[in-house]
């Protein structure tokens, strides 16, 4: 399998329009960072924690950005991304670097958020809210408004209803094609690669995008 | 080309994953197809819709606080036996080491308990009451502190007589320059030292001195990080100064410090350590959570300035 190029955003720093905008170059690539990976990794894989570390570094805003998205709860997206790179580190001697580290570590926290998911729609929570790292709730609408309030209040209004409705919506998801959607969206990861994460084919993440877009555009036009 | 197709495909289209022969085709129906280019347009007015609207981001507090958590919780992690296992784990070797005169001096109890025995059941049934001794004299050349462990214990044939062989710590001096080898590994582990803060202190300004190592590098941001003496941290601050532009991660080390240090002092020092970085993303960010909400007067002036005199790019 050769060695992956896709890029991941950097998570921290990059907001509003930015963030969600693909077009606007705030993709960063770090497909030079991971030259570096395949001896980082030998050096883990022989105990070297401060190696490790170093790799962590290199992927772990992306890791804590997806679950975040994901989740909806600071909690939650730490405790994730704590027991990922524990799991990576506990079993990093058996990487076979038949993939890129980058895709091994998105397949345990994609797995990790995806029986997140599962558990959570079981219990049906309120999506609209979110708990931040003290165990506030905080409400999604005015999170929307982030930074860009102000000039334009009308038009901050509606973008805060529109965050309220895409919240609902994105909660009509199955956890696979939420996930897929994130990947694609959010994350900005070809469809090839986000395949390989999840382990299924290309054909199979493309039907799920579809899916998912699909669900997405029923809900939020029958909102309107 | 049919419009079930296009409608098939739309997503793709819109999220840039068609291969360029598809996506021609693509546009030349959409062009003269009235439905199919509606669709088009919903679709990708659907893509803008989300955009206009933020996701939650992740903040360099939760980031900082995330990766403390995981380095504690590394601490304690163990990792799973593959190759591994036929790895020398020095850290394990030296854990073994230092329990090692606790179990000598239980095996030589054992040892002088189980001889004690012998020699009293010996005298009970010994003929014409020759004594069997125990030769403690020999036994007690060396100082007990410096027992390290026991090589080998041989009885001696038809007597009570046991020899057992042990090794000895002593203390040792090391000299050199701060480039020898030797010097730098004792330096490292001396930076580590949990007893003696000013073993630490003394060891961490000669590190400085050699910060362009990387090993080197690591300890002292070690040292920053967890060191429970402010004097060490500042030290080491010092020590990474030169770094704060060209290493990522001697930057992050400051940015943690500068909102996590319970020492105002140390807090001070990182801040001014900041200032030829101020316009780097995760710094910018860490200062205006600074210039807002920090207790200190003088680290909330000093973000201010610092944010005020550097144009945001973004």
């Amino acid at each position: 399998m050769p060695a992956e190029t896709a890029v991941i955003r950097t998570a921290v720093g990059v907001r509003g329009r930015r963030a969600n905008s693909q077009s606007t170059g705030a993709r960063v690539s770090q497909a030079q960072a991971r030259l570096n990976d395949s001896d980082l990794i030998r050096a883990s894989q022989r105990g070297d924690r401060a190696a490790f570390e170093t790799l962590v570094r290199q992927y772990d805003q992306a890791v804590l950005r997806l679950a975040l998205h994901l989740t909806d709860s600071e909690a939650d997206a730490q405790d994730i991304y704590q027991e990922a790179f524990l799991k990576a580190y506990r079993h990093i001697v058996n990487f076979r670097f038949e993939c890129s580290f980058y895709t091994w570590i998105y397949r345990i926290v994609t797995n990790l958020c995806l029986d997140h998911l599962r558990k959570r729609q079981t219990r049906r929570e309120d999506h609209h809210v979110m708990t931040d790292s003290s165990g506030q709730e905080v409400d999604l609408l005015e999170r929307v408004s982030d930074d860009r309030s102000g000039a334009n209040p009308e038009r901050d209004l509606m973008r805060r209803e529109l965050g309220a409705k895409i919240a609902h919506a994105l909660t009509r998801l199955t956890p696979r094609e939420r996930m897929v959607f994130e990947l694609k969206h959010y994350q900005g990861l070809r469809l090839r690669t986000i395949g390989e994460m999840l382990n299924t084919t290309e054909e199979t993440a493309k039907n799920t995008l579809f899916r998912a877009t699909q669900k997405l555009r029923g809900v939020l036009a029958s909102m309107r | 080309m049919t419009c079930d197709w296009i409608k098939e495909n739309v997503v793709l289209y819109v999220y840039d994953e068609l291969a360029d022969d598809a996506k021609y085709e693509f546009e030349q129906h959409t062009r003269h197809c009235m439905a199919c280019k509606q669709e088009v347009e919903s679709a990708m007015a659907f893509r803008e819709s989300l955009a206009e609207t933020a996701a939650p981001e992740v903040s360099p507090n939760l980031l900082v606080a995330s990766r403390l958590r995981l380095q504690e919780a590394l601490e304690e992690a163990q990792q799973s036996h593959g190759w591994g296992r036929f790895v020398f784990d020095l850290t394990a070797w030296m854990h073994q080491l230092k329990l090692a005169p606790a179990l000598t001096a239980a095996i030589l109890m054992i040892g002088f308990a189980g001889g004690s025995l012998t020699t009293w059941k010996l005298l009970q049934h010994a003929p014409g009451g020759s004594q069997a001794t125990v030769d403690k004299s020999k036994l007690l050349e060396g100082n007990l502190d410096n027992f390290a462990g026991v090589e080998s214990i041989t009885p001696e044939a038809n007597s009570n007589k046991v020899a057992i062989k042990y090794d000895t710590l002593y203390s040792q001096t090391a000299e050199g320059t701060a480039d020898d080898p030797r010097i730098q590994q004792l330096l490292l582990m001396a930076a580590r030292n949990q007893h003696n803060s000013g073993v630490r202190l003394d060891s961490i300004e000669m590190l400085t001195r050699k910060a362009e190592d990387n090993a080197v590098r690591e300890a002292l941001i070690y040292a920053l990080r967890y060191d429970k003496n402010p004097g060490v941290r500042l030290k080491a601050l010092d020590g990474l100064k030169s770094f704060v532009k060209d290493d990522v991660h001697v930057r992050d080390a400051v940015v943690e410090v500068l909102m996590h240090d319970g020492n105002a002092g140390v807090r001070a020092e990182a801040i001014s350590l900041l200032e030829p970085v101020r316009a780097d993303m995760s710094v910018r960010e860490a200062l205006q959570a600074l210039a807002q909400h920090d207790k200190d007067q003088f680290i909330r002036s000093q973000s201010r300035r610092y944010l005020e005199s550097t144009p945001n790019l973004y």
